[in-house]
């Protein structure tokens, strides 16, 4: 990969949160009450984790070709064949990924605020502008999240104070009840949001300042940070609702924004949390199209991806529009399908990867990764 | 150049996309429901729904004066269906403006609807995204259409009226703040039931122009509860044994009791305050078991005795503690009576014995009409307020 721009360790740390908190805190959190109950936060606490490993993993495969992302390291590894599977498995993720994105955009804002408005218009409007902050490139899209994080931030303060005053920590209790194995497995789900970080870092993490020396740090830091802003609404999602009534909403979140008042006069943040969260959401939709043009570019060996961007975004559209325009099918595909897709490929990879650098013989190139 | 033409057509086809007028209603299309009430149809297997609309321009200001109005702040209407949704739809056949939920304060059933289950209730009251969870959900024996449209108190508004009654409720302290966000956790609940506050039609309002007339204008009073097993309505509670219950739900910290005094028939009324009720689980002989221990702070507010109350104290003390076990020990009664376990007590044992609980749980209806539970009141009086003991005798 042969990018000149840069981005700072606060943008990949910003990236990596706006890309996993806004289906975490709700499509997912409703997903593991459904599965666990009240371990929901116990789960999401696992699959922080494991997502934490895996993102080291994935910067230990970049540090040691820190100048080239995953599709480059692959090309460098066993050839160019391999760039192209890699670079063919980064669409699949991507487009793959889309369905979940599409679910979380669309329920929140259709379901809550707009029943009547065709779907389409709700695919269309997230691809444009998607596809824009996609063709200014990375830095921008780096920009978007560091202002999307202190949303998120801002969201947080606003959910905790709306709900402490319904907090019944006996909601949260007895933990593990569900069992430790069942727990775990349940994490898959919070590792299927992990897995867009990853990817994101398997494609990012070249381009990020000083990623030798601090690249770990910073990727790690990332699952942290938005872990902790991600299990803060699993525990006020399960005391405050109670896991019973989360596990009956698609978007749970929304259904704890709704709950939420602040005295009298605030009440019902749905809007505030639309408001809040929209970076967010359009971040992730732009990512996904960055991830699927880059990989679509890389394929057929063009320069940059600018081409790819409206054929990639049309192709998401429709698959976008396939899963969500189906209640049943979105929850399915969410449940039974993408965690399926989205672990083997965003943990196996790194995996792989690794396990081929040692093979290979490709030792890191410290004295490169410290130079940038 | 071309950059900024293809930058242009995305602006345009953004601001086209995202210029929110898709399903757009202006206010003045909307009938704004401010309470709902809902029965039993006149058809076998109907619903009547019933719903208070806010006519704006006579409910503006603080007396609905009228300027060109009807003069009547709200408009009552119902209708009846096979579902409470086929009802509001078919409110429309003569409501001129499209009927709005998101403003909407109170859910009032009546006592039969309640009886035959709530699932429908609840479940659409949830699904519907305009409502809000905080809206205020009770049981009445009255007609429910009749309870939503009598104007109580000094607001404009009934629906209104009642949320205010229902905010200040916890002073009062003889019903639940029973609202949509905690009847579907109770409701979703495998082991606690529900509790839902009680509204009625009382004959305490005083006419200005014939106050002679005492009790001739009906007020809406909350005062005790409604429980229930599963979605269906059990039975009444007294506001007595509503005050016991919540103890347990709402950490109801403060409130009025009122003993009799020392010596003689006179009345004493007592403030208790910072009462904090602790409920502590066992599991011996595979039984479980409960302590239930309630300790409480009191100060003298008022004392018609004909005796100083000086050296009385421990005396006065110990008849609040009786009485404060008394509203517990009937609310655990009243609990068992009806095999319905209001008070959370199966989820306190769950917490503590999950591994027991497997096996006690599908039988917990059977177990917790059988319970024992030991109940023990510490009160403590600090004060007697402004004055020193009691009021000087002669």
């Amino acid at each position: 990969m042969t990018n000149k721009i840069y981005i700072s360790q606060g943008m990949l740390v910003a990236m990596i949160v706006n890309i996993i908190y806004v289906k975490a805190i709700g499509v997912t959190q409703g997903t593991l009450a459904r599965a666990v109950g009240q371990d929901m936060w116990i789960a999401t606490l696992l699959g922080i984790l494991q997502g934490a490993v895996m993102i080291y993993a994935t910067y230990l495969v970049v540090r040691a070709m820190p100048e080239r992302d995953f599709i480059g390291i692959g090309e460098a590894l066993l050839g160019r064949w391999f760039g192209i599977l890699i670079a063919l498995i980064f669409i699949v993720f991507f487009i793959a990924a889309f369905g979940p994105v599409m679910i979380t955009f669309v329920y929140h804002l259709k379901d809550y605020f707009l029943p009547e408005a065709p779907l389409w218009m709700f695919i269309v409007a997230a691809l444009l502008v998607g596809s824009l902050g996609c063709f200014y490139g990375l830095e921008v899209m780096g920009r978007i999240a560091l202002v999307g994080m202190a949303f998120i931030f801002m969201l947080n303060l606003l959910i905790t104070i709306g709900s402490t005053h319904e907090f019944d920590i006996r909601n949260l209790l007895p933990v593990f009840e569900s069992g430790v194995k069942r727990t775990a497995a349940a994490s898959l789900h919070y590792d299927a949001d992990c897995a867009l970080a990853i990817m994101l870092a398997a494609l990012v993490l070249p381009i990020v300042k000083d990623v030798g020396k601090k690249g770990s740090r910073a990727a790690v830091m990332g699952i942290v940070v938005s872990g902790i802003s991600v299990i803060m609404w699993a525990i006020l999602e399960s005391a405050v609702l109670s896991a019973d009534v989360t596990s009956q909403y698609t978007v749970s979140c929304m259904k704890l924004a709704r709950n939420a008042h602040i005295g009298d006069f605030l009440q019902r943040y749905e809007m505030i949390m639309i408001a809040l969260y929209s970076l967010s959401a359009l971040f992730q939709v732009m990512f996904c199209i960055y991830g699927t043009a880059e990989g679509a570019a890389r394929l057929f060996g063009l320069k940059n991806n600018k081409w790819t961007i409206i054929p990639s975004s049309i192709v998401l559209g429709f698959f976008g529009y396939w899963v969500i325009e189906d209640h049943f099918r979105a929850i399915d595909y969410l449940e039974h399908y993408w965690p399926f897709i989205a672990v083997p490929i965003a943990f196996g990879m790194p995996l792989l990867m690794l396990g081929l650098s040692i093979m290979v013989g490709k030792k890191p190139d410290v004295s490169a990764a410290a130079s940038k | 150049m071309r950059r900024l033409a293809v930058t242009f057509v995305l602006f345009s086809l953004m601001v086209i996309s995202t210029t929110s007028c898709t399903g757009v209603r202006q206010i003045n299309q909307l009938a704004i429901v401010a309470a709902v009430g809902l029965d039993l149809g006149e058809k076998p297997g109907t619903i009547r729904l019933s719903a208070q609309i806010i006519r704006p321009a006579d409910a503006r200001g603080q007396t609905g004066a009228p300027s060109g109005g009807t003069g009547q702040p709200i408009y009552s209407v119902s209708a009846e269906g096979k579902t409470i949704f086929e009802a509001i739809r078919n409110l429309g056949r003569f409501t001129s403006r499209r009927v709005y939920w998101a403003h909407n304060f109170l859910i009032v059933m009546h006592e039969d609807y309640a009886r035959k289950g709530i699932n429908d209730m609840v479940d659409f009251f949830t699904r519907n995204h305009e409502l809000r969870m905080s809206t205020w959900v009770a049981v009445t024996p009255n007609r429910p259409d009749e309870v939503i449209a009598t104007i109580t108190g000094l607001e404009v508004v009934p629906g209104e009226a009642v949320d205010r009654l229902f905010s200040n409720n916890h002073i009062v302290g003889q019903a639940p703040a029973s609202n949509m966000m905690n009847l579907e956790e109770t409701h979703l609940n495998a082991t606690t039931q529900s509790l839902l506050a009680r509204l009625q039609l009382v004959p305490r309002g005083i006419s200005n122009k014939k106050p002679e007339e005492h009790g001739s204008i009906k007020q809406v009073e909350l005062a005790g509860s409604a429980a229930f097993h599963d979605d269906k309505m059990v039975g009444w509670l007294t506001t007595k044994e509503t005050r016991g219950v919540l103890f347990f739900l709402e950490r109801l910290d403060n409130g009025i009791e009122v003993v009799s005094c020392p010596e003689g028939d006179e009345k004493i009324s007592l403030e208790f305050h910072n009462a904090r009720l602790k409920v502590e689980p066992f599991y011996r002989q595979s039984k479980p078991q409960f302590n239930i221990t309630l300790k409480t702070d009191a100060d003298i507010v008022e004392s018609g005795c004909n005796s100083t109350l000086t050296g009385k104290k421990h005396e006065i003390t110990q008849k609040l503690e009786q009485q404060l076990k008394q509203r517990v020990e009937s609310a655990v009664d009243k609990a068992k009576q009806y095999h319905t376990d209001i008070l959370k007590l199966g989820e306190i044992f769950h917490n503590k014995y999950p591994q027991e609980w497997r096996t006690l749980g599908p039988r917990w209806d059977t177990i917790f009409s059988e319970l024992e539970p030991t109940i023990q009141v510490k009160a403590s009086i600090k004060s007697t307020v402004v004055k020193v003991m009691g009021t000087k005798v002669k």
